[in-house]
């Protein structure tokens, strides 16, 4: 571990090589959520030039359809012994947190945003912020959120648990078994400890901290303390969360989906029009408000699949203003690729999540909400139109 | 000609104020008042006698033709806080409702009118004014210290006693001498958890994890960093994170390469119980110890945390199994009125401050703001459903107990008590 | 459509005659809403919301000067809202006991510190804008904002999260007043004088104005500057008035609100402006205090909730087919509309009617007017903005002529 500053403006900093390569991918773990649900924003830009603020509210949506679907097939709260759950659960909560954001943003857009396709983009704006809150607000009266519930746990299959341990330095073959081994004799000690105080009627903590079973526990759990330390300093290694594995392979997937029918499809070729031109587009014959339409309901359902994940996966527990912040760093993410530039607010997202873990492995995690928008403001200086977007000389 | 307009307009105008200034500046209200907030303030000292400044208003009163008793209780019944908000609420609904129902308090009734803060210090001041304005006797809440400091200030110019429900920042009470609480305080709770792990799990090497977005947290991070390293402890990392982050890897792999035989995360259930989660999937082992304050107190803890969060700690202002008999009837009565349990301890304790400030009227010599005042401070052992709530000469902050649980398969499992003096007398 | 062409050349007598009034009326106005506080002393909520709706309105006209009149977007107005709180409150903190100077003039003195420490920042955020354009120019001050609030958080030094005490407490009503009332008269003499033909040439045709050879650059920069100016010394008089004040005050919400305020009443109208702040201001407050007839608050039930909901959406459907759809005379169009809102209210009525047949509905216990005040604030806005996107004064400014010639013409098209 090196330290190059301990004190002044910079302390706190703390580069650690050695975590470098497992941050470098927990970037792209948490950039791959980003870039989806960036998606949303940048499509509808794309086409509508409309920045779509009640996004993050659809993706808050999304998230509960996801929950209900849980609590649907018996994954309560308060549901006790219950078998795991399984893949085909996890498809139908994915299923379902997708079609029903593409209702959603179906009829937001049919209720709010059609209306205003004629008037100034500020107006159109505001309509945007007005349905955001609304769907907040309005969402608290309907909506379970006190406490904000969380989907249950045991949804999860049990092959989906634990991680993917990938070593780049490995370590003593020697130590793991050490390690394994003293985790065997440190549950020992402590199901010896739990009988005893079950037989009793005792409480651990009332013992004396000399008392035989609790020194014995303390002395088994400070060796594995120790063997995993030792393994810890002793090699490099990146470790991937089978959850969050599971979310990147999805995300990559309806990525692909995405490319294909934005690239290679009638209706793809259509989006790419109205985009391109949307008054040309219409004259050409192009049903435009059925472009819009599908446009809205494509990226909500990627913002519904990226919200069902992060609520499953990542656990984040749901308010109806869960969605606000994971919205406003995705449309950062938008801005920063080019809105309006479908690779664009993928690289956007990868960047994004890559520099806010970076700062937090350099010991600035308070600071990594503000880098966002620091990256941003940088990048925007040197070129205006984003990453891959192309800041267009005015017409007259 | 036309930028001579302009000036002229402006030089006008500018005059205009000047001239305003020197004529009305006497008939500004000013005052000086309070603290500055900042650092979690000292620890561990025995409570020494601070001069709180005496209320400027002179509060309200209850005229004698009245048959109710309006008081007040301001809570989050929108936004982030409205969990806790909403429990506070229905804990006071209870306390006011038991009341009126033993035919109240000289044959008057109690009449609890509810402001919304919206989880936000300016709009909790909003409805504290507005409370005081339509006459209420006394002030009840918040949950959040940043939003009690707002009404503090209310409580203390407008003269009406506040007991504040939730806020553990220590130096709120020091606002005025009408400024009370029914919580421990931070520089309890973070010397309590630091006395736990080092004393009864043995740790020596601890890394802290703070909501630096929540002054609840960083303040309580400070009090548990300096009773921790007093005892001789070390703190091995710092993380922090915002409320309403969701992914936490990248802090959970600095502290995995930091090798701490504990976590002390200081913040909220909603983004405890995904941190501990996401550790445990990354390979933070069982070993390490996971502990933090009453801002885990959420059975959602479980649900979002699941196994992984099995086996923590944290300090609690009661348990539901503690055996005392308030804690039992309360609970009894909280079913027959709102069904279930409490959600979060706001329940309780909202009940408990409803209840105090209903017991200090009864007391109180007349029924206006001061005699209240004085009957609450002349408090002494008021049997809370969180503890003896014992308020003459404690500058507000009564003594309490604080309960550490451990978080189990069933809920929160009574593990230790530590008494106020216990912790601060060392 | 400029309101520059209208300047005649006045009288002398009329030319001060009218601003000697009006800085009369602005001294009255301040010294009034001064002297409100002896009869509102029992009710100093009320106070306080008259109080702080001054500082709403100074910051929508000050961002409808970036936004509407030079058309710049800028969606981060609370950062120099917050900038001038900061740099004000710290100051009196810091320095006011070793001052030997008044209150009031100290505050005046803070309101420019924070004046200018914010006009510095707005110097900061303005000279970006000089290549960045529409969405991307809002997502940087958006960025701004929540950077200046990030870094406040992470200041022990201004209290951090907790925020930062502020003593002595300055209450100033007449200040706060006295400064909406100044930006008012800044941006009205700025768009009446020919300095405010440049600004809303950059508004209409950037590419044509500076062909025209205005100096697009400096137009922007100005703007920025004096609009970041006023929100500055705003924000000194809220941290004063307050004496506490939080990052969280001054979260991306209260930019959105204040650009609210600002399209709602009419990109580039002062008067929109003014009109919008203070209703939107008031109208969560005046829901806060809505009561049942014995005195709790109103509850409002679920069939009562759905009826409103589903009337709302006829009238929103019905009022818009009669504005886009009918060309009769005006009058005959108002005519229409009050009608269509007649109609809605009928159709209210029968909703709750059918709805409070419906056993579940009629079970529900409802929501206290407290829950519900933000969500009626959020469909407001959306209403407002689907019936007339343009805000509700559109271009136009509230005067004595616009108003007599709204009548006369009215009058002439209905006989």
């Amino acid at each position: 571990m090196i330290d190059l500053v301990t004190s002044g403006a910079l302390a706190g900093l703390s580069l650690d090589p050695s975590t470098l390569p497992q941050q470098l991918v927990n970037g792209l773990l948490i950039g791959a959520i980003y870039a989806l649900i960036a998606l949303g924003y940048t499509m509808v830009y794309g086409v509508l030039r409309l920045i779509n603020f009640a996004h993050g509210e659809v993706f808050m949506l999304g998230a509960y359809a996801a929950l209900f679907v849980s609590y649907g097939f018996g994954y309560t709260a308060d549901a006790g012994d219950i078998a795991g759950g399984t893949w085909t659960l996890l498809a139908i909560m994915l299923l379902v947190s997708m079609i029903s954001c593409a209702i959603v943003g179906a009829v937001i857009e049919f209720f709010a945003y059609r209306p205003m396709r004629n008037q100034t983009r500020i107006a159109a704006l505001i309509t945007a912020i007005g349905v955001s809150l609304l769907i907040q607000y309005g969402g608290q009266l309907f909506l379970p959120a006190q406490p904000p519930p969380s989907i249950s746990e045991k949804v999860l299959p049990a092959d989906i648990r634990g991680s993917y341990d990938f070593n780049l330095i490995s370590p003593d073959p020697q130590l793991e078994s050490d390690l394994a081994a003293a985790k065997t004799a440190a549950d020992a000690a402590d199901s010896e400890l739990e009988k005893m105080l079950t037989d009793t009627g005792q409480r651990e903590f009332d013992l004396e901290p000399e008392h035989p079973l609790r020194a014995a526990k303390f002395e088994t759990i400070g060796e594995v303390r120790s063997l995993s330390a030792e393994i810890e300093n002793s090699s490099v290694s990146v470790t991937v969360p089978r959850g969050q594995a599971v979310m990147f392979g999805t995300v990559v997937l309806l990525m692909t989906l995405l490319w294909w029918l934005v690239m290679h499809t009638r209706t793809g070729r259509a989006m790419r029009a109205a985009s391109h031109d949307f008054d040309s587009a219409s004259l050409m014959g192009i049903n435009v408000n059925r472009v819009v339409t599908i446009t809205f309901i494509i990226g909500s359902a990627l913002a519904g699949a990226g919200a069902m994940m992060n609520a499953t996966f990542l656990r984040t527990p749901l308010t109806p203003f869960f969605g606000f912040m994971p919205g406003v760093k995705a449309f950062v993410a938008a801005v920063l690729g080019g809105i309006g530039n479908i690779p664009g607010a993928v690289l956007g997202g990868f960047v994004m999540g890559l520099a806010e873990t970076l700062v937090v492995w350099a010991g600035y995690g308070q600071y990594k909400d503000a880098v966002a928008f620091v990256i941003l403001i940088v990048i925007l200086l040197f070129r205006p139109g984003g990453l891959l977007g192309s800041s267009k000389v005015e017409k007259v | 000609m036309k930028f001579r307009n302009t000036i002229s307009v402006l030089s006008c105008a500018a005059t205009a104020a000047l001239f305003l200034g020197a004529t009305l500046g006497c008939g500004d209200k000013t005052t000086s008042n309070g603290t500055n907030g900042g650092n979690g303030g000292g620890n561990g000292d025995a409570p020494v006698a601070v001069n709180r400044p005496a209320p400027l208003g002179e509060g309200n009163s209850v005229a004698t033709g009245d048959d109710v008793i309006k008081i007040g209780l301001i809570a989050s019944q929108n936004g982030n806080l409205r969990p806790w908000g909403v429990d506070s609420v229905d804990g006071a609904m209870l306390a006011v409702k038991q009341i009126n129902d033993a035919g109240g308090i000289d044959g008057k009734q109690i009449k609890l009118v509810v402001g919304d803060s919206n989880s936000k210090p300016e709009e909790g001041k909003n409805a504290a004014e507005k409370l005081v304005s339509e006459g209420v006797i006394g002030l009840i809440g918040e949950v959040s210290s940043g939003i009690t400091a707002q009404l503090a200030d209310v409580a203390k110019e407008r003269g009406v006693p506040l007991v504040a429900v939730g806020a553990t920042k220590p130096d709120i009470t020091t606002k005025g001498s009408n400024i009370f609480r029914v919580c421990y305080t931070d520089d309890l709770q973070g010397p309590v958890m630091a006395v736990f792990a080092f004393r009864d799990l043995g740790l020596t090497k601890v890394a802290i994890v703070t909501d630096v977005k929540q002054p609840y947290s960083t303040g309580l991070s400070e009090t548990f960093r300096t009773k921790f390293e007093a005892l001789g402890g070390e703190i091995v990392d710092v993380q922090n994170y915002e409320t309403g982050s969701t992914a936490f890897n990248g802090q959970i792999a600095n502290l995995k390469a930091k090798n701490p035989q504990g976590l002390f995360l200081s913040g909220y259930f909603n983004e405890v119980g995904p941190f501990v989660y996401q550790a445990r999937d990354q390979g933070i082992g069982k070993e390490v110890y996971v502990f933090g304050g009453d801002g885990w107190d959420s059975a959602e803890i479980l649900n979002s945390g699941g196994d992984a969060i099995l086996g923590g700690y944290f300090c609690n202002h009661y348990n539901e199994n503690d055996d005392r008999p308030e804690v039992a009837s309360f609970l009894a009565a909280w079913k027959a009125e709102h069904g279930g349990v409490p959600g979060t301890t706001m329940g309780a304790l909202g009940y408990d401050a409803t209840a105090l400030m209903i017991d200090a009227i009864g007391r109180a010599a007349e029924l206006n703001s001061a005699s209240v005042t004085e009957a609450l401070e002349a408090t002494v052992d008021f049997k809370g459903v969180s503890g003896d709530i014992t308020l003459l000469d404690q500058n507000g902050n009564p003594p309490k107990r604080a309960i550490v649980v451990e978080l189990t398969n069933d809920g929160q499992s009574f593990t230790k008590a530590y008494e106020a003096s216990e912790i601060i007398g060392e | 459509m400029n309101p520059a062409v209208e300047i005649q050349k006045p009288s002398l007598l009329k030319f001060w005659g009218s601003r000697v009034i009006s800085a009369i009326a602005a001294i009255a106005f301040c010294a009034g809403i001064q002297s409100l506080g002896g009869p509102l002393a029992d009710n100093e909520f009320l106070y306080r919301i008259i109080v702080l709706s001054g500082l709403y309105v100074t910051l929508a006209v000050s961002l409808n000067l970036i936004n509407g009149i030079t058309g710049q977007f800028s969606i981060g107005h609370a950062a120099f809202y917050q900038v001038g709180a900061y740099t004000a409150g710290y100051l009196t903190v810091r320095m006011f006991s070793t001052q030997q100077i008044g209150e009031v003039p100290w505050l005046i003195l803070m309101c420019l510190v924070g004046a200018a420490a914010a006009a510095i920042t707005g110097l900061i955020v303005g000279l970006p804008s000089l290549r960045l354009k529409g969405d991307y120019l809002a997502i940087v001050t958006l960025g701004f904002g929540e950077i200046i609030r990030i870094i406040a958080i992470n200041i022990d030094e201004v209290g951090g999260a907790y925020g930062l005490s502020i003593v002595p407490k300055i209450q100033s009503p007449w200040l706060i007043w006295a400064l909406a009332i100044l930006c008012i008269a800044v941006c009205r003499n700025l768009l009446k004088t020919a300095h405010g033909l440049p600004f809303l040439a950059v508004r209409e045709d950037e590419v044509a104005s500076s062909a025209m050879g205005v100096s697009t650059t400096k137009i922007k920069v100005t703007a920025f500057v004096i609009g970041s100016s006023f929100a500055g010394a705003a924000g000194a008089l809220l941290a004063h008035y307050e004496a506490f004040i939080t990052p969280d005050m001054f979260k991306m919400e209260v930019s959105f609100i204040v650009l609210t305020m600002v399209v709602i009443g009419g990109t580039g109208s002062i008067t929109g402006s003014t009109v919008a702040a203070l209703a939107l201001f008031l109208l969560p407050e005046w829901l806060r205090g809505l009561k049942e007839a014995n005195g709790d608050a109103l509850v409002v039930s679920a069939p009562q909730l759905l009826g409103a909901t589903l009337a709302i959406i006829a009238y929103i459907a019905l009022a818009r087919r009669v504005r886009d759809h009918y060309h009769g005379k005006p009058i005959q169009k108002a005519g229409f509309q009050f009608g269509v809102a007649a109609a809605s209210l009928v159709l209210f009525f029968l909703f709750k009617a059918v709805f409070a047949q419906i056993g579940g509905l009629a079970g529900h216990e409802g929501w206290e007017i407290n829950s519900l005040r933000m969500a009626i604030f959020a469909a407001v806005l959306i209403v407002i903005m689907l019936l007339r996107p343009q805000g509700v004064f559109g271009h136009h400014e509230f005067s004595w002529a616009w108003l007599k010639s709204l009548f006369v013409k009215k009058k002439q098209e209905a006989s």
